[in-house]
């Protein structure tokens, strides 16, 4: 059992890839699927940083109540509070927030809104309501434009930010540029006002054909929705030269070399296979792409084998002998188990090139507290 | 379960991200084919998760034998719309939304339409009739979205029918829900893993269904670490301190373990012994909160699921397979044709 404790604390020969990013980056991104502990990881490696002496803030979407908790966000706030670091000397600092994605669309719009009545009228719009959230992607871009707005604040060193657990979460990679289609359509304007935009004549086809995607959409949603798309369109006229080019500089930035990606995953197969997307869509995109995590890693010790002979022989010996051969079936289980684990994490890396991974064994407790962030950063950053 | 495969219409499969969900409605699917009915089970999120259950590379939007008495179809939101514009007689319609790309405006104009499409061809599947009083399917298995949104999910039809008080909308969501509220035709299971966070998201995803007035018939508890040693694993922290028992025992039978084998093998058995004590909290936790609903504990596989032999020995704890079921499914059908 020591031999076997000692072994899972020894540092390994390279550094972990982590360490480099939790020193040098300005924005790391966690992803992966649910379940994996992508919140935990995120909290994990704020708090490394600031603690290494960075001016660090973690943004997250949904994290456990306890650990919520740890990091003083027990309320849903669109601004960053400080996270108490007791006996924290240095130029650190961790702030945390917990992301309001919907808060965070409706800040967008009062900021490149001409004045506060239009403001007013696009948030007051039953269709921007709608909009703003269910259009894919809508409210992971929202946490990206956040997260560019407190980049631009210089008041952090280093923001940790991590992403819904969905696969829709990278759909932020498109969300600007679905939005800018949505907004800028000029086929989807000419629906709402088929009459007014298209003269007489030569459109005439086409009018035809918008006046019956009209009736159509008249009857799935009513006649008041369309109206309020119309008003919506009305409302955000000239704001999408404003809106374009924000979504330029977060896109930028996402890109730049400061930024890193963390795909966060466990050794299972939905999971890795999870990640092998998320790292695909990302290489598709051009963002950088920092580490793999692969939480709750099993590991079985060293034991010599058993010959099935030998096995039979101590079933036969009693309750000790039948003990020993159950407690050697279980090494059995945890070897398949750990294989298993190692044939898929290689399996991922084949598929994507020079990816740096971090192996965290599966720890006996929950990570709810400073303290257990602190035990998970050792893993991470060993 | 049991009782659920062999009645049901409709099984709902939600459950946090990460559970299983895929894994277990695959499960439950060959369950009650092996109980002899006919079984559909349907994707919507456009993961193709249950493909390499059914040992295939892909699904379409098409609906494919791929076992012994199921079906599998992956439905496509883009086709759902084809066919739903086509029903409606605006075919043409549904031709120029594909020449212009403008599905996606059609959705956003309409939210929750997307939704409505999905949960309206899964109703069309479940409702299907060969001919008059011969269903297609006798079951259809649904893998629905997480827990989070599949209140939403199954309501959209409703949410979108509030916009029209009459018409083709409005009838097919008075349907949908016909289907949906009746506990004798639709059952929703939740899967769960024995951890922290699933156990209380589980917990409040029922409480969510039950609001919403969704029929909640159980709880599947996934990857469950098997208790082997029972009440003989009290006897390891003894054994961790003086393993000499076990060096008699091993020393007798001729296998060559010394003391630092044995004290790994007493280790890892101990650290499996923690996470089965934990395990066992969670479950009562979440059986103590489930007021009743049944719970079914599947076992953890330590390969991992990984294809149809797997999602077969999960089905076997989901419910065995039937003595009538068994018998060649051709000369059943006959006997079913001969007493019809």
């Amino acid at each position: 059992m020591t031999r076997q404790r000692a072994a899972r604390t020894r540092a390994p020969a390279v550094a972990s890839p982590l360490a480099e990013l939790a020193r040098t980056a300005r924005i790391v991104v966690c992803c992966g699927s649910g379940g994996v502990g992508k919140t935990t990881t995120a909290a994990a490696v704020a708090l490394w940083a600031a603690e290494g002496g960075r001016r660090t803030c973690v943004l997250t979407i949904d994290p456990a109540r306890r650990l919520a908790q740890a990091l003083g966000l027990d309320l849903l706030s669109n601004a960053p509070r400080p996270v108490k670091l007791p006996g924290m000397a240095g130029p650190g600092s961790l702030d945390a927030m917990m992301l309001d994605m919907r808060r965070t669309f409706d800040e967008v719009i009062e900021r490149y809104a001409r004045d506060p009545d239009q403001a007013d009228r696009i948030l007051a719009n039953r269709f921007y309501r709608r909009l703003s959230s269910t259009l894919a992607g809508t409210q992971e871009y929202m946490a990206m434009e956040k997260l560019y707005e407190l980049h631009e604040s210089q008041r952090y060193d280093l923001l940790v930010v991590d992403t819904p657990p969905t696969r829709s979460a990278l759909d932020f990679l498109d969300a600007p540029e679905n939005l800018n289609e949505l907004l800028d359509a000029r086929a989807f304007r000419l629906l709402i006002a088929p009459a007014q935009r298209i003269g007489r004549g030569y459109l005439r086809g086409l009018n035809l054909a918008t006046t019956a995607m009209t009736k159509m959409v008249r009857r799935v949603s009513g006649s008041e929705l369309l109206a309020e798309v119309g008003e919506f369109f009305a409302a955000f006229e000239g704001m999408y030269d404003g809106f374009k080019e924000r979504a330029g500089l977060v896109y930028d930035q996402l890109r730049h070399p400061s930024t890193a990606f963390v795909v966060v995953a466990t050794p299972d197969g939905p999971a890795l296979r999870e990640a092998a997307y998320f790292a695909g869509r990302l290489a598709a995109d051009r963002m950088p792409l920092g580490a793999l995590v692969v939480n709750r890693i099993h590991r079985a010790g060293t034991v010599p084998r058993v010959p099935a002979a030998a096995r039979r022989r101590l079933a036969d010996l009693g309750a000790d002998g039948r003990l020993l051969a159950d407690l050697l079936e279980l090494h059995d289980g945890l070897e398949t188990l750990a294989a298993a684990e190692q044939r898929r994490v290689r399996d991922l890396l084949a598929t994507v090139p020079n990816l740096g991974v971090v192996q965290v064994p599966l720890l006996p407790d929950d990570v709810h507290d400073l303290e257990g962030l602190r035990r998970l950063g050792r893993y991470l950053f060993a | 379960m049991l009782e659920v495969l062999d009645r049901a219409r409709l099984v709902v499969v939600t459950g946090k991200g990460g559970t299983g969900k895929t894994t277990v409605a695959a499960g439950l699917a060959v369950a009650a084919a092996g109980r002899g009915r006919r079984v559909l089970v349907a994707e919507v999120e456009g993961r193709q998760g249950l493909a390499g259950l059914f040992g295939r590379a892909e699904l379409e939007h098409r609906e494919v034998r791929v076992g012994d008495g199921v079906h599998a179809l992956a439905v496509d939101p883009d086709e759902s719309l084809r066919e739903y514009l086509a029903r409606y007689g605006f075919a043409p319609l549904a031709r120029l939304l594909t020449w212009a790309h403008l599905n996606r405006f059609i959705t956003a104009a309409a939210p929750g339409l997307g939704d409505v499409l999905l949960v309206g061809k899964v109703w069309e599947a479940a409702t299907r009739e060969l001919r008059p009083g011969s269903a297609a399917y006798d079951l259809v298995v649904l893998d629905a979205p997480p827990t989070g949104r599949v209140v939403p999910f199954l309501r959209a039809p409703e949410t979108v029918a509030e916009l029209a008080r009459v018409g083709p909308i409005r009838s097919q969501a008075d349907r949908v829900r016909a289907l949906l509220d009746d506990p004798g035709l639709t059952a929703v299971a939740l899967t769960c893993l024995p951890e922290e966070l699933p156990v209380a998201e589980t917990l409040e995803g029922v409480a969510a269904l039950r609001r919403a007035g969704l029929p909640v018939a159980g709880v599947v508890a996934n990857r469950v670490t098997g208790d082997r040693l029972g009440g003989r694993a009290g006897r390891l922290a003894a054994l961790a301190g003086d393993p000499a028992p076990l060096a008699a025992a091993a020393a007798a039978a001729g296998a060559d373990l010394d003391g630092a084998a044995l004290g790994t093998l007493v280790g890892e058995a101990r650290d499996r012994q923690r996470q089965v004590t934990r395990e066992r909290r969670l479950l009562k936790e979440l059986r103590g909160g489930l007021d009743g609903l049944p719970l079914v504990e599947l076992p953890f596989l330590a390969g991992g699921v990984a294809g149809p032999d797997e999602v077969r020995a999960l089905a076997g704890h989901l419910g065995p397979a039937s003595a009538e079921a068994r018998a060649p499914r051709r000369a059943r059908r006959a006997a079913g044709a001969a007493r019809g």
